[in-house]
């Protein structure tokens, strides 16, 4: 819940916007932000659907590596998880 | 030598070889990198990593649950909340196993959505979390909300919970990494008070291992020199002020409260409600909701883990009868509840 991903601006009509990352669009709101501050093409952080900050793309670069890092060894967990269970079964 | 190693090799530089050191973290994706990196078998075997009250739904109050649970159980209404609040536990069961009409949404913006398309009903937003969802609750009121629309405000603020920690001796903090985002909204300056006051050095750290380890680094270094202050290694989305957009428009909202937190107790000035000219938007106003005395779940000791007192693997119910498909206390049922997160990771 709270999760903060960056998303790329696609549209602006604030106070709402379309943002996009992995190929995933979504509306968001943009009212926690100045108006005028941001730009199509801006990465920002969101949360609950929610614009929270402006950052750059390398920060943005960053911040899903860190996400994809987790979400990895989540994976990695879960089918070792997985894994073990079958064998106690097996066994 | 990559950087990782590099940080990993500084950490043991700057511990002292004969004091236990306390590092506690009050976030729970923080705690996720901490624990799905295997972070704590590299450092340093006197320095701990504790988690903290990083996780929303492990301290709302049962109370607030009840109360979701009854009003969902009305032919009138329909209870909008986020979805880790759905399963967890209360005397009277969770919200999804006993509540009537509820929808678990991601974002405020869709109770909007829900409401416009149901007019012949009242929708509560079962609103919880710290900073981080209060903004987006705020900002939902600020574009203005359906005439049918309520706010049930479960709200918490992290810098006053921990300054609870610090003054309490048992518990013994050396230093805090604080959280990434809720400093985003408010300002890594809302830490300066445990630095300037209790001598606790507090750094704002970002979700990648290596920049965490950093934030560790950086506290342990301030600890050896003697130089308490607010340290930010995640200065590239956290500013010293803030989003004081944010700050605003939350302040415009919500005053704060004396509330409870769940397996901790009554706490002054540590939440969140609607201010008195919203109390039409204030759900526990309108529906005139009561405080129901919370109930201990035998043998859990999510109070203690929120509060860094115990660590998961003390509770006698986890991995025994308490795990993620059949939680016993709230501990276990979010994603960044520290004993779920320390189940998935053995």
């Amino acid at each position: 819940m709270c999760v903060g991903v960056p998303m790329q601006l696609t549209e602006i009509n604030y106070p709402s916007g379309v943002a996009e990352a992995k190929g995933v669009k979504r509306t968001i709101g943009l009212q926690l932000l100045p108006e005028g501050v941001l730009e199509i093409g801006d990465h920002v952080i969101v949360h609950v659907g929610f614009a929270i900050e402006k950052v750059d793309k390398k920060m943005a670069d960053e911040i899903w590596e860190a996400l994809e890092e987790v979400l990895q060894m989540m994976d990695e967990e879960e089918e070792e998880r997985a894994r073990g269970l079958s064998s106690d079964g097996d066994g | 030598m990559n950087k990782t190693d590099d940080i990993i090799r500084h950490i043991h530089s700057l511990v002292p070889g004969d004091k236990k050191i306390r590092i506690m973290n009050v976030c729970g994706s923080h705690e996720h990198t901490i624990a799905f990196s295997g972070m704590r078998s590299l450092m340093p075997e006197n320095l701990e990593i504790i988690p903290g009250p990083g996780c929303p739904v492990c301290v709302c109050p049962e109370s607030d649950i009840i109360n979701a649970i009854n009003l969902s159980q009305r032919d009138d209404v329909i209870l909008v909340t986020y979805g880790d609040m759905l399963r967890v536990p209360s005397k009277e069961g969770s919200i999804r196993a006993q509540g009537g009409n509820y929808r678990m949404v991601s974002s405020p913006q869709e109770c909007i959505q829900i409401a416009d398309s149901h007019r012949d009903k009242k929708i509560i937003f079962f609103s919880i979390g710290f900073e981080t969802t209060t903004a987006p609750t705020a900002a939902i009121l600020e574009s203005g909300i359906p005439e049918n629309l309520y706010i049930l405000s479960s709200h918490r603020l992290t810098p006053t919970i921990m300054e609870i920690l610090v003054k309490d001796a048992e518990i013994g903090i050396d230093g805090f990494i604080a959280p990434g985002h809720v400093s985003a909204i408010v300002g890594a300056n809302a830490w300066n008070v445990f630095s300037e006051q209790y001598g606790i050095p507090t750094v704002v750290a970002g979700f990648q291992a290596d920049n965490l380890m950093l934030g560790i680094a950086e506290i342990l270094r301030q600890l050896k020199y003697g130089e308490t202050k607010t340290g930010n290694v995640y200065a590239g989305v956290v500013k010293p002020e803030g989003n004081v957009q944010a700050q605003k428009i939350m302040d415009r909202f919500f005053e704060v409260s004396d509330v409870n937190w769940r397996g901790i107790g009554h706490i002054p000035g540590s939440g969140l409600e609607l201010r008195e000219e919203y109390s039409g938007k204030d759900a526990r106003k309108v529906f005139d909701l009561q405080e129901i005395k919370e109930s201990a779940i035998p043998g859990c000791i999510c109070g203690n883990v929120i509060l860094g007192k115990a660590y998961p693997a003390d509770c006698k119910l986890f991995t025994k009868v308490c795990s993620p498909n059949s939680p016993k206390g709230p501990c276990m049922v979010s994603g960044e509840g520290a004993c779920n997160i320390w189940y998935k990771t053995g």
